[in-house]
């Protein structure tokens, strides 16, 4: 009989096939859907965490984890309740334009998304007419822009410009980040903040939406 | 007179961590790497070169016969020679297994010497960094130290080559934005060297260039292989590997990936133009989990480093390392191990121009009074690189056995020595020497102030600053190449 140890173990080790099966065992076995997430579901991704911070997991195998909790979320998503589970809010995350640097951003997006937020990864190299065009589409709550070159950090700027041309600038957080970023780049060109390191920009999101 | 007969003597110790055997088998799988799954080059002149030349071009995706690889590997040049800007005479011969040492570059902060604030790098951090590298006698090459973060950002590479290019006559690898900088990069050094012929006989810069792991080639890093093989220039071409993340977490798996890609950049370099000197480059490390950095100190560095450079020799290709660095945001007990421990090894297994000495804050922020500590260090591992020759000079047993036990050594340094002996003991200047390693007793030193030797680094490098000049160079020179700065910014394309 299929239970949350196993459900949890199974997201630790990104067995994507397992936890499909193991969900489905659980709803059938009549387990409440929340709980199926709560109890099972996050509770492996956080271990990942705990393991991620410690050297004992590399990003490949936080990736096949956060897949595998998202297909298992995916399953138990309809049968919620409306208010049942809410997310911490919607991120939308990208790599200014000619910036190839993306590891650090995916790292930010792994963060946040396993604490609860939903995250759309815009990739690299991306314009601020892209960004616009994606925020208006998904109305995401902070946009997070990464630039690791002093040339492409202008590019975050431009964005906020273009941003505010376009009369979605009050609506949206824009937070920033990278080697070359600063609190004091952040204020000045007018975004809500900065974070040195993933785990930060995950406190920053959550003050920021409080 | 007594003969030696099949005798093996170390010139100098000898590290090693691959075997021959061990070497080709790496090489034997990324060739397989890059037959079976290639890599992809972002740029239509390169597609074209490398398709020509028998590679299975599919889109951007290509892949590369291992014969071409081989030939690559033949045809390269081996001898290749880095020049003083200023004399054209060579300063360091990147070969074999000689070592050289200079900074790294791209810095976006800037330790200000005086205030010791962590400041934006500017273009008077960067002259000041350039006069420190050209006043040490242990470095042999100068990388930027930072970037100027005070004027137009775009064309801010060729007021940082203008730095460069004032402050140091010894060789430097150039490092740039985007073609447009590249161009105008070569303008301002074949305007040092006296045209782009005299460029190519007496080469002082490199071109640099890093692909996008795994397995991309962007499209300007295409176009400086193919630039740096049509003029004559060498290329090096480094792949920035994270284990675990843009690569398997094992060394071994990091080391198929990272000379997969360096071997496709050699074949592009080959069939751009055959023989065009090719370094291999390679910051290979750990991402580590619990900070997120790209780490400089980490020890898995170094030692994957000592795995590329035995490739590299098995390979008879130049290699670029990495030292003289550290994770570390201040120059302390940590940046000093980990500066000391990374020389030590490059000076062991023998990559041949080895950057980044400066480095603090894994790559973020420069600072001059580590560049002056790495200096020592340097020095220090020379001493330990150079060997001992024995010989029955230098055995001393006449003068061992003339001395009765209780007895006193004569000074025997006056003697007269074989000159066909390349070590010279008379010259107790053999042994390593420095003004700034303190060995005083407490007292002494307490008296001279009781200093640290990063604040006698400190002194040393506000000593240089206010009064240290490099050779200059002439006036028209100076003219021709600031003039190429003052023109950059008309030359962008508007977006
Ligand atoms: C790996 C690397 C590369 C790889 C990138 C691979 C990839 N897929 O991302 C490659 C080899 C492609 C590369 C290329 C180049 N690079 Co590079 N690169 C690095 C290096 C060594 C590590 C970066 C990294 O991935 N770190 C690990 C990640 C996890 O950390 P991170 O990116 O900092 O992200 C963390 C935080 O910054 C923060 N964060 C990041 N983004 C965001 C976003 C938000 C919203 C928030 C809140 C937080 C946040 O959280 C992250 C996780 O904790 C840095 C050195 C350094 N000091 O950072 C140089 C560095 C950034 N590169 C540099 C340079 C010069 C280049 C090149 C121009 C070199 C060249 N001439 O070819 C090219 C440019 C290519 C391009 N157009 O983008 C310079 C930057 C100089 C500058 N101009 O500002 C640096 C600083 C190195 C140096 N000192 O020279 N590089």
């Amino acid at each position: 009989m299929a239970n949350y140890e196993q459900l949890a173990m199974e997201v630790l080790k990104g067995k994507k096939k397992l936890v499909i099966a193991t969900v489905n065992e659980l709803l059938a076995a009549g387990e409440k859907p929340l709980d199926i997430i709560n109890k099972g579901l996050i509770v492996g991704m956080s271990e990942v965490g705990v393991l991620f911070s410690q050297n004992k997991m590399f990003i490949p195998e936080v990736l096949m984890s956060a897949k595998a909790m998202e297909e298992g979320v995916n399953i138990v998503k309809p049968l919620l309740q409306v208010g049942d589970m809410q997310s911490a809010g919607t991120v939308l995350l990208a790599t200014v334009q000619g910036d190839l640097h993306d590891i650090g951003k995916n790292l930010v997006g792994i963060m946040l998304e396993s604490n609860g937020f939903t995250v759309i990864n815009a990739g690299k190299d991306v314009s601020p007419e892209a960004i616009v065009t994606l925020a208006k589409e998904h109305k995401p709550d902070v946009i997070g822009m990464s630039a690791m070159l002093t040339t492409t950090m202008l590019m975050m700027k431009d964005t906020i410009e273009l941003m505010k041309e376009e009369g979605i600038r009050d609506q949206i957080k824009v937070i920033i980040g990278g080697a070359p970023v600063s609190t004091d780049f952040s204020n000045e060109i007018t975004a809500d903040g900065f974070a040195p390191d993933a785990l930060s920009a995950v406190g920053l999101c959550k003050r920021l939406l409080a | 007179m007594k003969n030696r007969v099949n005798y093996k003597a170390n010139q100098t110790p000898t590290m090693k961590v691959l075997t021959d055997s061990q070497c080709l088998e790496i090489v034997l799988a990324a060739e397989e790497v890059l037959f079976r799954t290639g890599m992809e080059f972002h740029d239509p002149q390169a597609l074209e070169i490398l398709k020509k030349h028998g590679c299975l071009v599919d889109g951007i995706r290509v892949r590369i016969p291992p014969f071409l690889v081989e030939r690559a590997l033949r045809s390269c040049q081996k001898h290749v020679v880095l020049c003083n800007s200023r004399t054209g005479k060579p300063a360091m011969f990147l070969e074999n297994n000689n070592s050289y040492f200079g900074s790294g570059s791209g810095t976006p902060f800037f330790r200000e010497p005086y205030t010791g604030e962590r400041i934006r790098s500017t273009n008077k951090s960067i002259g000041w960094a350039t006069k420190v590298l050209d006043a040490m006698p242990n470095i042999d090459f100068c990388m930027s130290l930072g970037l100027v973060q005070d004027v137009p950002l775009l064309v801010s590479d060729r007021w940082e080559f203008e730095q460069q290019l004032l402050n140091t006559s010894k060789p430097i690898v150039n490092v740039v934005t985007d073609e447009w900088g590249q161009a105008d990069c070569l303008a301002m050094a074949e305007a040092v060297a006296g045209g782009p012929e005299e460029l190519r006989k007496h080469p002082f810069i490199t071109l640099y260039l890093e692909p996008v792991s795994p397995g991309i080639v962007g499209t300007e890093s295409c176009q400086k292989v193919i630039t740096g093989a049509e003029k004559g220039i060498p290329t090096i071409f480094t792949p920035c590997i994270m284990a675990g993340a843009t690569a398997p977490a094992t060394i071994a798996g990091v080391l198929v990936q990272g000379i997969a890609e360096s071997l496709s950049g050699l074949v592009l370099s080959q069939c751009a133009g055959e023989g065009a000197a090719y370094i291999m480059g390679g910051v290979y490390t750990i991402l580590d989990m619990g900070s997120t950095i790209f780490s400089y100190g980490a020890p898995e560095k170094d030692l994957m480093l000592a795995c590329l450079t035995d490739i590299g020799h098995y390979l008879r290709l130049p290699i670029f390392g990495t030292n003289g660095c550290t994770d570390s945001s201040m120059v302390d007990e940590q940046a000093g191990v980990e500066a000391a421990l990374s020389i030590t090894m490059t000076s062991l297994s023998g990559p041949n121009l080895n950057h980044d000495i400066g480095y603090c804050e894994y790559g973020t922020t420069s600072n001059l009074d580590l560049v002056v500590v790495c200096n020592e260090v340097v020095g220090m591992a020379r001493r330990l690189t150079s060997g001992i020759p024995v010989n029955q000079k230098t055995l001393c047993l006449d003068e061992i056995e003339n001395v009765p036990p209780k007895g006193r050594f004569k000074n025997i340094w006056e003697a007269e020595w074989d000159d066909d002996q390349d070590y010279i003991p008379k010259d107790i200047h053999a042994n390593f020497e420095s003004d700034l390693i303190s060995r005083a007793a407490f007292d002494l030193w307490n008296s001279n102030g009781g200093k640290t030797l990063t604040e006698r680094a400190n002194e040393r490098v506000r000593d240089i600053i206010e009064n240290y000049e490099a050779d200059q160079l002439s006036k028209d020179v100076k003219a021709k190449i600031r003039s190429i700065v003052e023109n950059a910014e008309g030359k962008i394309p508007k977006a």
